[in-house]
């Protein structure tokens, strides 16, 4: 383990404790510290991680970050989390939300709460922002990883949750674009039969390992939602509006970063 | 404040009688038990009475008799029936007939202006879908295969929940499990055996509760005019497997189907309280209350941790360790 990522993790980023070094959804810094750096050659050497636009992300406070998602299992998610972890000075921990089946898989549910990932409910994610916590979310949840390969990109589903928490409490909006995960660990078809754990299917990737692509990380400039309408939080088209004006955001930094890129592997 | 207090007799309503009855604010405690006699000496402002809550004669004698005439104007109740594996009616009367019956008689009562009703974090609906931070918004369980013992205390909380809105002010005090000794604490049970058994591949997250800090919340909550539900967390949030450590006990991994026969064959054998089928789903998917309306209303901020059980060797070597260290220094 890299003792200065070590130090940084464990001592340096802001962290709850509530009272035997984990907080109330079972973060470990020393935990998380030892990931980032078990992840460093994912990150350095397989993926070559190409990330611009960090400054964009708060140093301090709530935030929300939005990404696009896609590939087989989260490298997408794991990825964005690494970059946010090693690159952010003064560090900060990203708070990755996941899927209500997460904490029914056994090891993994452990393993992720270590992390610092939480289940996606209001009471979670409301905690999180009053305590000043970066969240990372991918409104379009199950239905990222769902995508065939031509839908690559496309956002299909895009789920409003986030907006209405971004008006009600406040916090700037940072759409966070990935691109390279979604060629990396295509999806070659789902078994809609073994729903194991109560996922929704199981996943059967085209490749037995994700392929070695090149991913490219753009954080978009914040957008503050709260100038919509905060006394109409409640309006389904106030919440509508605000998650749509997130998503032409972040359409528009995949289209300039796809153009932008010279390949999938380069 | 003129306090009756039901539950005298048990650990914490001990705690919570000396407590209340060495305080300034606090001139009267009518203590209830179900014991005929006590051998132990009560403060000179505190009266006992042994009164059987599943009759409803003696629950109207007791409220409309010894409250009225003593000018009883806080009722804390925290009488419940402590054994996980009993069950029939006269278990469902102590826990649920009684408390209905306490707190009709306390409505519209000439003195009595403040219910406080003790129940358990318990309550709350543990699932795939539930959050790991629980607020007093979070689903009750109302699965109707699960034991009596969570029945019951859910079914009281919502009797007394039902009496929101009257004339009397009523706080709901949901707890976090109180790890301690004769409080009928699943957790210390469990963690009383030298072997502790967990599932393969989890390993949730607990908030438990000490006695120091139980009775200071329902303290809070007495002196508090503040109604509706509080959760209340305790000092203590850590993984299960932290907390076997804490007691330094072995922690083995085990399957999760095998859990329920070999902890059943362990009460057959060695006859502990510890039912898995309790416990299943705070073994898997955790459950951490959200304490922020009771710090917000009630001024309550857990900061006692837990008495964790220890070997009795163990508590001797800890303790002569520390006198060797303050000799020392």
């Amino acid at each position: 383990m890299d003792a200065s990522t070590f130090a940084r993790l464990a001592r340096q980023a802001p962290f709850h404790d509530a009272g035997h070094g984990y907080d109330v959804f079972g973060l470990h810094p020393p935990a998380l510290a030892a990931a980032v750096s078990a992840g460093a050659p994912l990150y350095d050497w397989y993926f070559r991680v190409d990330s611009q636009g960090i400054e964009h992300i708060p140093a301090a406070g709530a935030a929300i970050l939005v990404a696009n998602h896609g590939g087989v299992l989260p490298m997408d998610a794991a990825m964005m989390c690494l970059d946010v972890l090693r690159r952010m000075d003064p560090p900060r921990i990203p708070r990755a939300v996941a899927d209500h089946f997460v904490p029914r898989l056994p090891f993994v549910s452990t393993l992720f709460a270590r992390l610092g990932v939480v289940s996606g409910t209001r009471t979670n994610v409301r905690a999180l922002l009053e305590h000043g916590e970066l969240v990372a979310i991918w409104p379009e949840g199950v239905a990222g990883p769902a995508k065939s390969f031509k839908d690559r990109y496309r956002i299909k589903e895009w789920r409003v949750g986030f907006a209405e928490l971004a008006i009600r409490y406040n916090v700037p909006v940072v759409p966070v674009a990935i691109v390279g995960a979604e060629e990396s660990w295509p999806l070659a078809m789902k078994m809609r039969g073994l729903r194991l754990f109560g996922s929704p299917y199981l996943p059967v990737p085209a490749t037995p390992i994700p392929l070695p692509a090149h991913y490219h990380i753009r954080y978009g400039e914040p957008l503050h939602l709260d100038g919509l309408a905060h006394c109409k939080v409640d309006d389904p088209d106030v919440i509508a509006n605000a998650a749509t004006r997130v998503q032409v955001a972040l359409e528009r930094l995949l289209d300039d970063t796809l153009r932008a890129r010279r390949g999938i592997f380069r | 404040m003129r306090v009756l207090l039901t539950g005298a007799t048990t650990p914490l309503g001990r705690a919570l009688v000396d407590t209340l009855a060495s305080s300034e604010d606090c001139s009267l405690v009518l203590a209830v038990g179900h014991e005929p006699r006590l051998d132990r000496s009560w403060r000179s402002n505190v009266v006992y009475r042994c009164v059987d809550l599943t009759r409803g004669r003696e629950v109207h004698d007791l409220v409309c008799g010894d409250a009225f005439e003593h000018g009883i104007d806080t009722v804390i109740h925290m009488a419940q029936h402590r054994a996980a594996h009993d069950r029939g009616r006269r278990v469902h009367a102590q826990n649920v007939t009684a408390t209905r019956e306490l707190v009709l008689r306390c409505t519209d009562h000439p003195t009595i202006r403040r219910f406080i009703h003790r129940s358990f974090a318990e309550v709350y609906a543990l699932e795939r879908a539930t959050s790991d931070l629980l607020d007093e918004e979070a689903a009750l369980d109302f699965d109707p295969a699960a034991p009596q013992w969570l029945r019951d205390r859910i079914e009281a909380d919502m009797t007394v929940c039902a009496h929101f809105g009257g004339p009397l002010q009523i706080a709901v005090l949901r707890c976090a499990e109180l790890v301690a000794a004769d409080s009928g604490s699943q957790l210390w049970d469990y963690l009383s055996s030298r072997v502790c058994l967990r599932p393969l591949g989890f390993d949730p997250m607990l908030n438990v509760l000490s006695l120091d800090d139980a009775v200071a919340a329902i303290a809070s909550a007495a002196r508090s005019t503040h109604t509706g539900v509080f959760n209340i967390p305790g000092a203590d949030t850590l993984p299960l497997s932290r907390a076997i450590a804490e007691t330094v006990r072995l922690d083995i991994q085990v399957p999760g189907p095998l859990l329920a026969p070999l902890y059943g064959l362990r009460r057959r054998i060695v006859g502990f309280e510890f039912r898995y089928d309790l416990n299943l789903r705070r073994f898997h998917f955790g459950g951490v209350i959200d304490g922020s309306r009771a710090r917000r209303l009630l001024g309550y901020v857990p900061s006692h941790p837990v008495q964790w059980p220890r070997a009795w060797w163990r508590s001797l070597l800890e303790r002569l360790a520390d006198l060797r260290s303050e000799s020392g220094a």
